[in-house]
């Protein structure tokens, strides 16, 4: 039972390799994954900065043969095979996470610390989407359902407990942000966008996620603004218009080019006369700067440049950065909860053999010496009763440790020290003989119940 | 009456701690939370005022301890109907604390202060009814001005911008508004406070005003605060000017009502 991850990230591959590897649908991938007997569960996830796959499996060395062989044949059909075609290998590409550290990796991609843009919220309806459809195509089973559920535990804890995603870091965002430190909301207010390039446009995307309620675009080439109002909706104008247009403004935003600026601080003075106090928001991107610099020391002006934007972004971002060691200690935390279920998980086999032993040796003596002391029936069964408790009793103590030890090495140590010790691996047929593939089943599912209860004991003390 | 009194002291108090440490953290929940706290305070200041009768001496409301009890109780509840509709997390440790005190000192002052004197007939009530409301609303205004005076200029100096944390402040927007609703309903209240105060002490002493500090001193923030609604909404007045003068009104109405009392 040991978990892989194969990925290629911003970090490892550029764009233009990684678009390549991006799969739109994954489920036919991951049922071919599957079908490979080396691959017991998988999990795909592919955003525009990463491809990773992760998989649960028995043998480790076969599994990544698979996933290589699988990320250069089928995830970009044939088209990058492994050993580099292309003259870049594969494995310069990308990163290989083993047992914990794949563990680690999940839960840091999940919590968006590994994320291009540290803290930000996409990327967990990613990864939620990534376990879904391998959910859908039965590719994720109890281990990987296991991992994925705490991966979005670990990332609700992650935003709850820390302020990894509650600075903007996005110069659009700062300046959404500074607007609704003006305005109440933005949905009934108007923007006047000066000038109708790149930079509008963006802007435009931007503004149309926060439903600025009227836009109006004033450009000296009055068909390039007219071009940009019929996409985006709006209403065209030429900067002769600036006057009439101010005073109906909420939010100026403008890059335009030109040698001097274009709105003056006598300019909006005059605007403002008409607005009766309500302020006004202006943000100039333009270099050199559209709007003097001296319309900020107006009361009811609130005017900031592409540096002063920039600066809150940049901060903001250090901060980000900041909360991220807090973020990687819950990351920490959350791998030693898992590690210590996948541990209770792992020691099912060990305690069903164990169990299945000591119950074969008890019936064994029983019958043995049963027959010679010529018991009747009452006598058989306070016997068999009182050899069951026997049994339980000294079995109870060595069973609970290897359930419940939640530190994987000395809970791995000790299972190894209970398959030596009892010998559970040197008679395996004794058991078989006797019981059945039914009995096998039911009793499996006992302990693993009782595993399950030890890791539930586990979650609510941590 | 006492019971629920400290009842509304305590939750006042663990209003205001909540608050600020959900301001401070920042923690959302826990500011819920003391907004609940506040509303639930509020509750508790109306079941005292609403047995206030069954003392056997009953405190007259003219007791300044019981009327400003009345005025932060009359600024709660305004305050807690503005959360409905704006983001003022930030007005709920000062109400809260000033709640806590004012609830704390309605205890140790109305079983003794009985005797209403010469306190007789609605009058007097309706004067310390209309003048608290009026206070209290205006309290608003002024605190809406000293936010926006806070938040006006952390927004021009650019550079504290960087490295804030994001709490949920209100907007300018929202305090202007907040602002300029506290006035509209604040003035008319305190002139009819000032207007029952005069036939107050005509019904008293025969004349309509008696050159008292506090009569003085409220006519001249009554004035001021006529200078403020006429300059306001003649649209001379810009939201800054507006929050300055509303937090200098607010100022001047203050040391009218508590001050002089302090001064004589």
């Amino acid at each position: 039972m040991k978990l892989l991850l194969l990925g290629m990230n911003h970090r490892t591959a550029p764009v233009e390799v990684r678009e390549r590897f991006a799969v739109v649908d994954p489920s036919p991938l991951l049922r071919k994954l599957i079908d490979r007997p080396e691959i017991e569960e998988a999990v795909l996830i592919s955003t525009c900065n990463r491809v990773e796959i992760i998989v649960m499996t028995e043998n480790l060395d076969a599994a990544q043969h698979v996933l290589f062989d699988f990320f250069g044949r089928e995830l970009t059909a044939g088209d990058f095979p492994v050993g580099g075609a292309s003259g870049v290998s594969l494995t310069e590409l990308t990163y290989l996470r083993r047992g914990r550290k794949a563990v680690e990796h999940v839960f840091r991609v999940a919590s968006a610390i590994d994320s291009m843009v540290v803290g930000e919220p996409q990327i967990l309806g990613q990864v939620k989407d990534a376990y879904r459809d391998a959910t859908e195509v039965g590719a994720c089973g109890p281990v990987l359902s296991r991992l994925f559920q705490r991966a979005f535990a670990t990332a609700k804890r992650v935003k709850n407990e820390t302020g990894i995603a509650e600075r903007p870091v996005s110069v659009a965002r700062v300046a959404v942000d500074l607007a609704k430190q003006i305005f109440e909301g933005l949905e009934d207010k108007s923007a006047l966008l000066i000038g109708a390039g790149e930079m509008i446009e963006t802007a435009l995307v931007a503004l149309d996620d926060h439903g600025l309620g009227v836009r109006r675009i004033a450009n000296r080439t009055t068909a390039h603004a007219e071009a940009l109002a019929e996409r985006f909706g709006g209403s065209a104008h030429g900067l002769d218009e600036l006057d009439a247009l101010l005073p109906k403004t909420d939010v100026v935003l403008s890059c335009v080019g030109g040698d001097h600026p274009i709105l003056t601080r006598d300019r909006v003075e005059a605007a403002l006369v008409h607005r009766e106090g309500r302020p006004l928001f202006l943000i100039d991107i333009g270099v050199p700067r559209n709007i003097e610099p001296a319309v900020h020391e107006i009361d009811s002006a609130y005017l900031y440049d592409l540096d002063d934007l920039q600066r809150v972004a940049a901060a903001n971002e250090e901060e980000r950065q900041r909360e991220s060691e807090r973020a990687e200690r819950i990351v920490l935390e959350e791998r030693e909860h898992f590690d210590g279920w996948l541990v209770a998980l792992q020691a099912v086999p060990t305690i069903r053999d164990l169990r299945r032993r000591s119950e074969d040796i008890r019936q064994g003596e029983l019958e043995r010496y049963a027959g010679r002391m010529g018991l009747d029936e009452d006598q058989h069964e306070a016997l068999d009763k009182l050899t069951l408790g026997i049994v339980n009793k000294i079995m109870h103590a060595p069973i609970s440790r290897l359930r419940d030890e939640t530190d994987r090495e000395m809970g791995l140590a000790r299972l190894e020290e209970a398959r030596s010790l009892f010998g559970l691996d040197e008679e395996p047929s004794l058991s078989r003989v006797r019981g059945g593939a039914d009995d096998d089943e039911g009793e499996s599912e006992g302990v693993a119940e009782d595993s399950a209860g030890a890791d539930s004991d586990a979650e609510i003390d941590s | 009456m006492i019971e629920f009194q400290h009842m509304a002291a305590a939750l006042y108090l663990a209003a205001g701690v909540g608050a600020i440490l959900g301001l401070v953290l920042p923690a959302p929940r826990v500011l819920r939370g003391a907004c609940w706290g506040l509303g639930l305070g509020a509750l508790a200041q109306a079941a005292a005022f609403a047995t206030l009768h069954r003392l056997d001496s009953t405190p007259a409301l003219t007791d300044l301890g019981q009327s400003i009890a009345v005025m932060t109780w009359l600024g709660v509840l305004f305050t807690l109907a503005l959360l409905y509709r704006y983001r003022l997390p930030g007005f709920v440790p000062p109400l809260a604390f000033a709640g806590f005190l004012s609830a704390f000192g309605a205890t140790f002052t109305s079983p003794e202060l009985a005797g209403s004197g010469d306190v007789v007939g609605s009058i007097p009530h309706a004067h310390v009814l209309l003048a608290s409301a009026g206070f209290a609303s205006l309290g608003i205004a002024g605190l809406a001005g000293t936010f926006f005076l806070v938040e006006h200029r952390s927004l021009k100096r650019r550079r504290s911008l960087a490295g804030r944390r994001s709490l949920p402040l209100p907007s300018l927007e929202s305090l202007d508004q907040v602002n300029r609703i506290a006035l509209v309903l604040g003035f008319p209240l305190l002139t009819l406070g000032v207007l029952t105060g005069s036939l107050w002490l005509d019904a008293r002493s025969g004349q309509l005003f008696s050159g008292s500090l506090h009569e003085a001193s409220t006519l001249i923030a009554w004035t001021i605060y006529l200078g403020l609604v006429v300059a306001r909404f003649a649209g001379r007045q810009g939201s800054r000017q507006a929050a300055a003068s509303a937090v200098a009104g607010f100022a001047f109405l203050l040391f009218a009502v508590l001050g002089v009392g302090l001064v004589s």
